[in-house]
């Protein structure tokens, strides 16, 4: 049995047959060539697969695809463009917040939703914010620095 | 109750272990514009070796690090290196970059030596001019030279080096010698705050002071020391693997616990430059170092706030709970919690 899935993804129309059981996660990545998204421990766990459903940070691979129909989904792809990055992700390179990357992705829409739903936080709040996406590299200190630059408008 | 303490750890990290052959090699070509390109079989996995590496190209040619290209980690193209590990990419990829480096200029020198009316010892480069050492007014534009050399000369500018800190071998019978080519030093201190009644520990501030030789990018190298400190944290703390009959039992994120942006603390890192003349612009290393005091900083600060001595880590809960359960049945009537000053017994 398959499933026609119609959604928004990064504010374009989107329709493709999907299993019932597949994961938004194997959507993206496996039918729609995404690769944005990264696959971590599969278990809701890291943080890596986050994207933003209906502008909410969401793990994707505990997502079943048909709860994504007529939503509004938005992965790493579709913040900034290597033209014209998201300040955000300028802010990550000025500050050297990555350091292999992989977490990035997640942790950018992460941080993303955190500012469009409040401007202006805390370091604390920034820290619960990104609290379920692990990094193994950085020690978070300049991701939430950069997070907190943007917060205070300190990013081109 | 909660109680707080502090602890401090120093260590050293050996650089260019020398007991086994450790080499890296490098190839560099300049362009006629005065740009290069650098193959290193140096791999970055994130830690920004590719960067720094780059910036010692630049630095040991004399042109902007913009000018640099870096070709790396591709057997089938670039030279050998042994890997990202022991902490010594910025040590030996960065020297065998230099003496490539090094042939590359002589080449540019000695084309350059008959525009400026001396020999190519006299001559330095920096930033996209070859001059005079005694007279830096007297200068030639590097693009200019490396153009010539190449067109007017037939000498195409290309260098090639390698570098292997000298082994020694140990001795195999009582296995002595001299292991490595450099140490790297370091002090952390650490102050927690300890639930006497759950046995958490929650890692309050991190200070983390650390050598490094010449630090090539600062931001980066701070970068290792803050990852370091949140992976020290993470042995000192929550990070264990289960073992049963050879099998590892906790294999998922949910119950081999790294921490998160909630449990590492804010960190203070300071970084004490002493360069060291066997290392490329005088950089040693930084990786693993950056990690090593952490757990014992920690256990010491748990020592400071509730006088128990913790020897197996993780630092669990449950673990210091028992200790302080112990040090109950010694020294009854002598609990930490019955002090008012919040002051171990020691
Ligand atoms: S891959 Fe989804 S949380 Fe880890
Ligand atoms: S940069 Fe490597 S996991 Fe975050």
């Amino acid at each position: 049995m398959t499933f026609h899935l119609r959604f928004w993804l990064n504010g374009q129309e989107v329709r493709t047959e999907v299993e019932p059981d597949e994961t938004l996660l194997w959507v993206l990545r496996e039918r729609l060539n995404m690769t944005g998204t990264k696959v971590g421990c599969e278990a809701g766990d890291c943080g890596a697969c986050t994207v933003l459903l209906d502008g909410r940070p969401v793990t994707s691979c505990l997502l079943l695809a048909p709860k994504a129909h007529g939503r509004h989904v938005v992965t790493i792809e579709g913040l900034g463009s290597p033209a014209k990055l998201h300040p955000l992700q300028q802010a990550f390179i000025t500050y050297g917040a990555l350091q292999c990357g992989f977490c990035g992705p997640g942790m950018l829409l992460s941080a993303a939703a955190l500012l469009t739903q409040n401007p202006h936080p805390t370091e604390r709040e920034v820290r619960e914010a990104i609290a379920g996406n692990l990094c193994r590299c950085t020690g978070y200190q300049k991701i939430v620095q950069a997070i907190l630059a943007v917060s205070r408008g300190e990013v081109p | 109750m909660k109680k707080r303490g502090r602890g401090v750890a120093w260590m050293f990290y050996p650089i260019g272990f020398t007991a086994y052959a450790n080499p890296s090699a490098a190839f560099v070509k300049v362009n006629q514009d005065g740009s290069a390109v650098v193959w290193t079989g140096a791999t970055d996995v994130g830690q920004g070796s590719t960067t720094a590496l780059a910036q010692i190209a630049a630095d040991a040619l004399g042109i902007p690090v913009e000018l640099v290209t870096m070709v790396t980690s591709d057997t089938l193209q670039t030279p050998m290196d042994i890997g990202s590990v022991a902490s010594r990419v910025t040590y030996i990829a960065g020297n065998a970059i230099v003496r490539a480096c090094e042939m590359a200029k002589q080449i540019l020198f000695e084309v350059a030596s008959e525009e400026l009316g001396i020999g190519p010892e006299g001559l330095e480069s920096r930033n996209g001019w070859i001059f005079v050492r005694d007279f830096p007014e007297r200068r030639v534009r590097l693009a200019e030279i490396a153009r010539k050399a190449e067109v007017v000369k037939g000498r195409p500018v290309i260098g090639a080096g390698s570098y292997n800190p000298p082994t020694t071998f140990l001795d195999p019978e009582t296995g002595h010698g001299k292991p490595y080519n450099t140490y790297v030093y370091a002090a952390q201190v650490a102050e927690v705050e300890v639930d006497t009644e759950t046995g958490e520990v929650k890692v309050l501030r991190i200070a983390a002071v650390h050598d490094c030789g010449r630090a090539i990018n600062p931001l980066l190298v701070e970068g290792q020391i803050e990852g370091g400190v949140a992976m020290g944290l993470g042995y000192a703390l929550s990070e264990e693997m289960v073992l049963q009959e050879g099998r590892v039992l906790n294999t998922k994120l949910a119950d081999y616990l790294v921490p998160t942006s909630l449990d590492v603390p804010p960190i203070d890192v300071e970084i004490v430059e002493v360069p060291d003349p066997t290392g490329p612009f005088g950089a040693k290393g930084i990786g693993e170092p950056s990690l090593l005091p952490t757990a014992p900083a920690i256990v010491n600060a748990i020592y400071d706030a509730v006088g128990v001595r913790i020897r197996e880590l993780p630092a669990t809960p449950e673990r210091i709970l028992m200790a302080l359960r112990e040090k109950e049945k010694e020294q009854p009537g002598r609990s930490v919690r019955d002090r008012e000053d919040g002051r171990p017994e020691k």
